[in-house]
């Protein structure tokens, strides 16, 4: 009589951060358990002093240009049955940019995201499948933070874990439709690819690397340096993280990352921190 | 004290001539060992064209021979078809000739077969080397039903042990055993009243929890053949284990303590007082034991098992349906009927016993054991249902596995191991697992 133990979803597995400027994406394909609540507070940073014009072609910005961004973001998720859970991110944004002799700082709440996910079916209960809808709804009026237009994104996941070299890995690949409604509301395409792998056997440390990008589309083509301003642009970036559990109920994630091409868009680096915290166990 | 020591001195020269006898045998196996890979040796494989050499209608098998030896081998080369029951269906040889050092490969194309498993052997029979791989494939094996019928009440033979259960007082007791708890589990030893009165025991690990009101779903694991469960522990924090002896097994031998070959016969001539009704009356005793507990959940509970703990999974599953999952391994007692004349055991204790029973014949025996075929209990069964089989298992045949499985109710999933016999792998319990959290949503 024997019980192997077995894992659906390495402890921090899916949660790592995707940071695009204020964007924080949870790549989170697996479903959650019911009745249990994550909460996620996080800290990124994101600097850029050079751009991709419409040409893909990278340049300093004018004039000693230097955009920064640092978002303060709360996300959390509930698992409400075996395959619906609800999630929530809210961030509150500073986002500065300085010129020689100009300076320009806006902050605030930004675009309050709430979702409910669905657990569409599995593959021999290690590939998962999930579907999310997600409403934008934007929590300011300064045209400094955001577009400040509703939105809503279709998004679907696929993930997986396994073993590797005597380690356990998952990934995790998700692909979102974004619309966001009103004059020149850009259509995006969000897209992020992560493989992590466990460096110990009870879970504790983890290393992670996405793989992520924008493609956005608008009538309006304008450039402008704050990427959350942008409306037609493309990017992608990498990020590495690094993830250790403290226990159970606490875990650490910290996150670098870069953009790595683009057009009409920033050419910046990132770094957040992430915990993550399971109250009710 | 003089025989003391002449005991000494005598054992000491044994286990010195043991040694010298020991190393002598191992000189002269290394010298063969030696020999055989100087003159090099003929290696043979089997390989199915079907990953679990399953086939829908004829089946396709290669035969490869290494003839790594200094001499040219001339022979045959061939295969023998037969039933689970020995009789033959097909064979076919075909003449040799495998040059020294060098690798040959026969493809055989068997012709079309009846749904069913059959037994395959493969022979080589050449200059210097003969020798015979034994494998069992299946044709179509989802249209595989049992020829025997299940008795008309047999849902109310059941129905009535429960209620004879029922007025029984559980006296459920839980008693805790702080030596042997360990550093993420709790173990405690339960005792509860079973059928007939008869004490039962067994035993519950829980994962340490500082949340008091925290309930976790129940891994109830059960017995093989005359085998004594231990207290389950391992690393999983959202599971509690119950592993049950039923009557007559390890610490529930109070009132039943047979020997290890009578205990499948006790009482066989009666089938309102055999053995198994009481032991499967025990697994459901458990389940009420489980619904007893307030840490312990009651709509997340698997039953699991091999051999005889396989036919007790599905057993309990079909006649509780407070059970909401059921993995059965190499469950034993499938299609009872079809085991005589396929199987040694348990046919050969069932004759064993009717010859020392004055009046009693294999047919009421067998008239009896109707009530406890594991797939008249699996026609009952309505929740998802796993079981692992081996095509070579020589207890639980694969046809008989398959008789159940086709008539279980709810989602099922069968794993085959064509190079298993009375055995399931840690992929089948690695697949348990995984099949077990997402159903009860541990994600």
């Amino acid at each position: 009589m024997t019980y192997i133990k077995t894992h659906i979803k390495h402890l921090l597995a899916a949660m790592v951060l995707l940071s695009a400027v204020q964007y924080t994406c949870f790549a989170d394909g697996f479903p959650v358990r019911p009745k249990r609540l994550l909460l996620s507070p996080s800290v990124s940073y994101f600097i850029a002093t050079k751009g991709w014009d419409s040409l893909r072609v990278k340049r300093p910005f004018p004039d000693n240009g230097k955009f920064t961004s640092l978002t303060y973001s709360l996300y959390a998720e509930y698992g409400i049955s075996r395959r619906w859970s609800v999630v929530a991110t809210l961030p509150y944004v500073t986002n500065t940019y300085t010129q020689t002799k100009y300076s320009n700082t806006s902050r605030g709440l930004t675009d309050l995201e709430t979702g409910i996910r669905y657990y569409l079916a599995n593959i021999n209960y290690i590939y998962y499948f999930m579907l999310q809808g997600t409403v934008i709804t934007p929590l300011y009026k300064n045209p400094g933070l955001g577009y400040g237009l509703t939105g809503a994104e279709l998004k679907l996941s696929f993930a997986g874990s396994g073993h590797l070299f005597g380690n356990s890995y998952y990934f995790t690949i998700e692909d979102g439709v974004r619309q966001y409604f009103g004059s020149q509301g850009p259509i995006q395409n969000r897209y992020s690819a992560t493989f992590g792998l466990t460096l110990d056997k009870k879970f504790e440390n983890q290393i992670s690397v996405a793989l992520g990008g924008f493609y956005s589309v608008s009538d309006l083509k304008n450039f402008n340096v704050n990427p959350a301003l942008d409306k037609n642009f493309a990017f992608n970036q990498v990020t590495l993280s690094y993830g250790h559990s403290f226990s159970h109920e606490f875990s650490i994630f910290v996150s670098g990352g870069t953009f790595i091409n683009g057009r009409n868009t920033g050419a910046g680096s990132s770094a957040s921190i992430a915990l993550i915290l399971k109250p009710f166990r | 004290m003089f025989d003391k020591l002449n005991y000494s001195i005598v054992k000491n020269s044994f286990r010195a001539l043991s040694l010298v006898i020991g190393l002598f045998f191992l000189c002269l196996e290394h010298a063969a060992a030696q020999r055989e890979k100087e003159d090099g040796e003929v290696v043979t494989e089997v390989v199915a064209h079907d990953a679990n050499a399953i086939f829908s209608g004829s089946a396709d098998f290669t035969f490869s021979v290494k003839n790594s030896l200094n001499t040219d081998q001339e022979g045959t080369v061939g295969y023998l078809v037969t039933t689970e029951k020995g009789d033959k269906v097909l064979d076919k040889t075909i003449k040799v000739k495998i040059d020294r050092n060098s690798n040959e490969s026969y493809d055989f194309h068997l012709p079309e077969l009846r749904s069913g498993f059959y037994k395959i052997n493969f022979m080589i029979n050449t200059s210097d080397y003969d020798d015979t791989t034994r494998k069992a494939f299946g044709i179509k094996p989802q249209e595989i039903r049992s020829q025997y019928t299940r008795p008309a009440d047999f849902n109310q033979f059941w129905d009535n042990a429960k209620a004879e259960l029922a007025k029984v007082k559980p006296d459920f007791k839980v008693t805790a055993l702080p030596k042997q708890n360990t550093d993420n589990r709790e173990v405690f030893l339960i005792e509860m009243k079973s059928l007939d009165n008869y004490t039962i025991r067994g035993y519950l690990t829980v994962p340490k929890t500082r949340n008091k009101s925290r309930k976790f779903a129940v891994l109830l694991g059960l017995p093989g053949y005359q085998v004594s469960l231990d207290p389950m522990l391992g690393l999983d924090n959202d599971l509690a284990i119950i592993t049950l002896n039923v009557r007559g097994q390890g610490n529930s031998r109070d009132e039943i303590d047979t020997r290890r070959d009578e205990y499948i016969t006790y009482r066989i001539e009666d089938k309102n007082k055999y053995v198994m009704r009481g032991v499967i009356m025990d697994c459901v005793r458990c389940i009420d034991f489980i619904y007893s507990q307030k840490n312990l959940e009651h709509d997340n509970i698997l039953v699991s098992g091999g051999s005889m703990g396989g036919y007790l999974a599905l057993a309990v599953a079909g006649v509780d349906k407070r059970v909401n999952l059921c993995s059965a391994q190499n469950p034993i007692l499938c299609d009872i009927r079809r085991l005589v004349g396929e199987v040694d055991w348990p046919v050969s204790s069932f004759r064993k016993y009717v010859a020392t029973q004055p009046g009693l014949s294999l047919d009421k025996v067998l008239g009896n054991m109707d009530y406890y075929d594991a797939k008249n209990f699996a026609q009952n069964i309505t929740c998802p249902t796993l079981m692992g089989i081996g095509l070579l298992d020589p207890f639980a045949p694969p046809n008989n596995e398959y008789s159940a499985f086709n008539v279980l109710q709810g989602k099922r999933r069968i794993m085959v191991f064509k190079n298993l016999a009375h055995e399931i792998n840690e992929k089948y319990k690695e697949l348990e697992g995984r099949w077990m959290r997402d159903t009860f949503a541990l994600f």
